[in-house]
C-alpha cells in the first residue's frame, strides 16, 4: 500500500475502500463468531406467526372499515366459487396488517429523495400504507359524496361500486387531496388478495375458503408420497399452519 | 472436554521431561489407561457442569427424594478430592463410603462401580490426580430431612447394595464377559435403564428394562425384540453408541450426553463388546400388544396432523430418511411403555449429538406452540399404533405434565 499512496488511487482502489468503508460503518455492531461442533440449537425455540383473532377494528375507523368491506366484496364477489372479500376476512386482514409493521414500513427503506419512478419501480412516495388508507378512504368517499347524490362508497348499489373501481383502476377520476386514484386502488387490488389467498393465520382466508377453491393443499412441505402419482388428484385437503378441521380432537 | 483429553498428555510430557522423578515409571500408561476409565464411567456427565472446568462439580441431579448435587472431585485440597488416599478412593467406588466415613448417596453408581476391577479403579484414581485442581466448594446432600442424614444409607446398602468385584461366567466367551462387565461396571448403564424399588434402587430382576429419569423414559436396553435392541443388528447398536445415529434411530435427551462423552471416545472392541452383551439379555413384555385400530377416533385425529405436520421428515410410511431423520416405524423408543420421551421431543424438539463420525446434527422443531395437549397426545398414539407399531395410546395428562 505505501508505495501505492504516493500515486493516484486507481478506479479499483478508491471502489474497494468505499465498499470497505460501507462495510466497516454498516456491520460494526455486529461480531463474527466461529461456530464448532454442534450447530447451535435450543430446546423450545420457535418464532411462530402470532394467530389473529377477530375482534373489533386496530386501525380502520367504523366507516372506513365498511367502505373497505365493500371494496374487498366487489374485488372478490361472493359466487359460486367461493364466499366473498368480506366474509373472507379480507378487511380484518388488512386492519392488522396496518397496525403491524406492514402499516408503518418499518421494515422497508423509505428515506427520501421522493422523485416519481418508472412503473417498474413500485410505490416512490414517502407515505407508509397506513397513511394511504387513511387518506385514500377519505378521498374515496369525499368523490363518491361529491358525484354520487351524498352517498358513500358503501352506500352505493354494487354496479355502481363496481364503476367507481372501475373508473380508478383506469385513472379516470381525480381524487380530492392528490390522492393518486390509479395507485390507490392497485394497493386495496393487492392487499385484498392477499388477505383472500394467505394462510388463514393472518386473518383472511377464511376456512381456507380460497385454497378449497384453487385445489391448493396449503401450508405443506413434502410431496414425495404423490410424485409418482400420476394424473390423480391430491388427496389431503388443505392445512393452515394453525391446523385444519381435521384436527379437532373433540 | 478439551481439557480432559488434554491434561494426561501434559502428564506425559511432564514425565518424559523427567520432572517428575519421584514415580514409577509405568505411570504415564496408568493414568492414559486412567483416563479411559473415565470415559467408560462416563464421570463428566455428572461431576461436568455445562461450560464449566472438567470434574469441578456438576448440575443438580433430581432424584424422587430431593436434590443431589454431583460433587467437585478435582485434586483440590480445599473443596475437591486433594485430601483423599487412594484407599478413600477405592472404598467410595467399592463400598460408597468416601473419606473421613462419610457416606455416599446412591444417585454416585457406586452398586456398579463396585464391580470395576482394582486395576481399574487404581489407574482411574492416578488419572484424577492429573486433572486441573478447581476451587469450587459444592454441598452435594440437599436432601431434605430425614434423606439427608447420611447415615441412613447403611441401611439402605444392608437392603440394596452388594458389594464385589464383577464375576466373570466362564461359559460365556471373554467378549461377552467384557460387555457384561462394562454394562454393569464402570458404564452403569442400569442407573438410568433399569426400573427402581421405592428405595431408589435398582431391580436387579428387571434390569435395563427402562424406566423414567429426570423428564425422559431411559428404554428398554435388553434383548428384548421389539422394545429392546433385539431387533436391532450388532452392527447397528455399535453405530448408534458410536455415533449417536444409524438407519433407525437419532439420540436425544441423557443419552446424547453419555454418546459424545462416552460410548462415543470408547475403543470398537468395548463397544463390540457392549453389543454382544445386551443381545443377550432379555426382559420386558414379550408379545406386543394388540395396536389400537385406525378407526379409533384418536387415530384418525392423530394420521391427519401426522400427514400435515410430521410426514414431511419421518415420511407418510413412518421410514423416515436414513441418517437424516429418525424411522418410527418399528422404533423401539416410540413403542416403550411410558411416552414420556415422545412427548418431550414433540414439545421441546431434539437436536442430533455432534460426535466424530456424525457431525451434521439434524434437529426436529419443537412443535409444542402448535399442537395442543390433546394433539400431541392424538398424533403420539397414532404413531406408537401404526406400520406395524403397538403400544399404549398416551393420554392428553402425559402430554400437560412435560410442558
Amino acid at each position: 500500500m505505501e508505495t501505492h499512496c504516493l500515486k493516484r488511487p486507481t478506479r479499483r482502489q478508491f471502489l474497494s475502500s468505499v465498499a470497505f468503508t460501507i462495510l466497516a460503518g454498516s456491520a460494526a455492531p455486529v461480531m463474527a463468531r466461529s461456530i464448532s461442533g454442534s450447530l447451535p440449537w435450543e430446546a423450545r425455540s420457535a418464532d411462530p406467526p402470532v394467530q389473529v383473532k377477530p375482534g373489533g377494528w386496530l386501525f380502520f375507523t367504523l366507516e372506513e372499515a365498511q367502505t373497505m368491506e365493500a371494496v374487498a366484496d366487489r374485488l372478490v364477489p361472493a359466487d359460486e366459487l367461493s364466499l366473498g372479500g368480506k366474509d373472507a376476512g379480507c378487511v380484518l386482514y388488512l386492519d392488522r396488517q396496518l397496525v403491524g409493521s406492514y402499516g408503518t414500513s418499518s421494515r422497508l427503506y423509505t428515506k427520501g429523495p421522493f422523485m416519481p419512478g418508472l412503473a417498474t419501480q413500485g410505490y416512490q412516495a414517502p407515505d407508509t400504507p397506513a397513511q394511504r388508507y387513511r387518506s385514500g378512504i377519505a378521498a374515496l368517499n369525499a368523490f363518491t359524496r361529491d358525484a354520487k347524490g351524498g352517498k358513500r362508497f358503501a352506500e352505493l348499489a354494487p354496479a355502481d361500486q363496481d364503476a367507481v373501481l372501475k373508473d380508478l383502476e383506469a385513472g379516470k377520476i381525480t381524487l380530492p387531496n392528490k390522492v393518486d386514484a390509479k395507485s390507490f386502488f392497485n394497493l386495496m387490488l393487492a392487499n385484498v388478495m392477499e388477505g383472500f389467498f394467505a394462510d388463514p393465520i393472518y386473518g383472511g382466508n377464511k376456512d381456507m375458503a380460497s385454497w378449497k377453491m384453487l385445489g391448493f393443499p396449503g401450508a405443506r412441505y413434502d410431496y414425495r408420497d404423490h410424485v409418482s402419482k400420476h394424473n390423480q388428484p391430491y388427496p389431503l385437503p388443505p392445512v393452515s399452519i394453525a391446523g385444519s378441521m381435521e384436527w379437532m380432537t373433540r | 472436554m478439551s481439557k480432559i483429553l488434554f491434561s494426561p498428555t501434559l502428564a506425559v510430557t511432564a514425565l518424559s521431561a523427567g520432572l517428575a522423578f519421584a514415580q514409577a515409571p509405568d505411570q504415564a500408561d496408568e493414568i492414559i489407561r486412567g483416563r479411559y476409565q473415565a470415559i467408560l464411567g462416563d464421570c463428566a456427565a455428572c461431576h461436568t457442569a455445562p461450560g464449566a472446568k472438567p470434574l469441578s462439580g456438576g448440575l443438580p441431579l433430581e432424584t424422587p427424594f430431593g436434590q443431589i448435587i454431583p460433587p467437585n472431585i478435582t485434586p483440590d485440597k480445599a473443596s475437591g478430592i486433594g485430601n483423599w488416599t487412594e484407599a478413600d478412593f477405592r472404598n467410595a467406588l467399592k463400598n460408597g463410603i468416601g473419606h473421613d466415613g462419610k457416606r455416599l448417596y446412591p444417585a454416585m453408581p457406586y452398586p456398579a462401580y463396585t464391580k470395576m476391577t482394582d486395576r481399574d479403579i487404581g489407574n482411574l484414581w492416578s488419572y484424577l490426580r492429573t486433572v486441573d485442581p478447581v476451587f469450587n466448594p459444592v454441598e452435594s446432600n440437599q436432601l431434605p430431612f430425614p434423606f439427608n442424614i447420611r447415615l441412613s444409607m447403611m441401611g439402605w446398602n444392608m437392603l440394596n447394595f452388594t458389594p464385589g468385584e464383577f464375576r466373570p461366567d466362564p461359559s460365556k466367551s471373554p467378549e461377552w464377559n467384557r460387555g457384561a462387565y462394562i454394562v454393569q461396571g464402570p458404564g452403569h448403564c442400569g442407573t438410568c435403564h433399569s426400573p427402581k424399588t421405592v428405595l431408589g434402587a435398582d431391580k436387579t430382576s428387571e434390569a435395563l428394562e427402562g424406566t423414567s429419569l429426570q423428564g425422559w423414559y431411559a428404554p428398554n436396553i435388553t434383548g428384548n425384540s421389539y422394545i429392546g435392541v433385539g431387533s436391532w443388528s450388532e452392527e447397528q447398536i455399535v453405530q448408534y453408541l458410536k455415533t449417536g445415529t444409524n438407519g433407525h434411530t437419532i439420540a436425544s435427551g441423557p443419552m446424547a450426553e453419555a454418546i459424545q462423552a462416552s460410548t462415543s471416545l470408547m475403543t470398537d472392541e468395548d463397544v463390540h463388546a457392549i453389543a454382544t452383551y445386551l443381545k443377550s439379555t432379555q426382559g420386558g413384555p414379550a408379545q406386543k400388544p394388540q395396536p389400537i385400530p385406525a378407526s379409533d377416533a384418536r387415530m384418525k385425529v392423530g394420521a391427519a396432523i401426522y400427514h400435515d405436520t410430521c410426514s414431511a421428515c419421518h415420511g407418510g410410511d413412518g421410514k423416515g430418511a436414513n441418517q437424516l431423520f429418525p424411522a418410527l416405524a418399528g422404533s423401539t423408543i416410540v413403542q416403550q411403555p411410558s411416552a414420556e420421551t415422545l412427548a418431550r421431543l414433540v414439545l421441546q424438539g431434539s437436536q442430533a449429538v455432534h460426535t466424530p463420525q456424525a457431525k451434521t446434527t439434524p434437529a426436529m422443531p419443537s412443535l409444542g406452540w402448535k399442537l395442543s395437549d390433546e394433539q400431541v397426545a392424538a398424533v403420539l398414539t397414532y404413531v406408537r399404533n401404526s406400520w406395524g407399531n403397538a403400544a399404549p395410546s398416551v393420554g392428553a395428562s402425559d402430554i400437560g405434565a412435560q410442558r
